[in-house]
C-alpha cells in the first residue's frame, strides 16, 4: 500500500516528530508508515487524515499486491 | 495515552534492545568460554558481575519499569508490533539452535553441563531479541 503522508506532512511544514506528537504516536510509526514498511490501523489512518483535513482515500492508495 | 508516555516507551524499547544484546553477549561468553577451555568459575563470576552492572545501569537507574507500570505490551501500535515480531524471531532462533544442538548433542554431552546449555539458550534468545528490535526500528 502506497501513501502520500510525506507529501502532506512536508506541505504542512511539519517534522515527523511534530506529526507524531499531534496524533499521539511514536515518531517511528510515522517514519515506517511513510516508507510503507508498516501498515497502520484504521484509527491511526483516520487520525492522520483528520489532522490534514482530508480523507483516508486521498492519503492511502492500494497497489496490485494488496 | 499521553505523548510523554509514548516517548518513554520509545526510549525504553531502545534501552531494552541494547540491554538484551549486552546480556546476550555476556551470557554467550559465560556459556561458550568454558566449552572451549573446560573451566567456568572465574568467568562465571565476571559474567555475573557484568550482567548485574548492566542491569542496574539500564533498568534500575532508568526507572523504566515503574514508569511503564510493569505492562507487558506497548501502547504504541508500531512498538507493540515490532515487539511481537521480535518474540517470533526469538522462538525461531531458539528452535533452530535447539535443533542444531540436538543433531550434534552426542559430541557435546560429555563436556557441557545442563546449566551451560541453559545459559547458551538464554544468550541466543537475548541476542536475537535485541538485534531484531534494533533492525526493525531502523528509519
Amino acid at each position: 500500500m502506497q501513501n502520500h503522508i510525506a507529501e502532506f506532512r512536508k506541505a504542512a511544514r511539519l517534522s515527523q516528530q511534530e506529526l507524531a506528537d499531534a496524533i499521539n504516536v511514536s515518531r517511528k510509526t510515522i517514519s515506517t508508515v511513510e516508507t510503507s514498511r508498516f501498515t497502520p490501523s484504521v484509527i491511526i489512518a483516520l487520525k492522520i487524515a483528520l489532522h490534514f483535513n482530508t480523507s483516508v482515500e486521498s492519503l492511502f492508495i492500494l497497489d496490485e499486491h494488496d | 495515552m499521553k505523548q510523554q508516555d509514548i516517548k518513554t516507551e520509545e526510549k525504553f524499547m531502545s534501552h531494552n534492545a541494547w540491554f538484551s544484546i549486552f546480556m546476550g553477549v555476556t551470557l554467550l561468553i559465560i556459556s561458550g568460554y568454558p566449552i572451549l577451555n573446560h573451566t567456568s568459575v572465574p568467568l562465571l563470576f565476571l559474567g555475573s558481575a557484568a550482567f548485574l552492572g548492566s542491569f542496574f545501569m539500564f533498568v534500575i537507574r532508568g526507572g523504566f519499569t515503574w514508569k511503564l507500570s510493569y505492562r507487558l505490551t506497548y501502547k504504541d501500535e508500531y512498538l507493540n508490533t515490532i515487539d511481537t515480531i521480535a518474540y517470533k524471531h526469538v522462538v525461531l532462533a531458539l528452535l533452530f539452535s535447539m535443533g542444531t544442538i540436538y543433531l550434534c548433542s552426542d559430541s557435546l554431552a560429555l563436556q557441557v553441563s545442563h546449566s551451560m546449555m541453559a545459559t547458551f539458550y538464554l544468550a541466543v534468545m537475548s541476542l536475537v531479541y535485541g538485534i531484531s528490535i534494533l533492525w526493525q526500528s531502523r528509519d
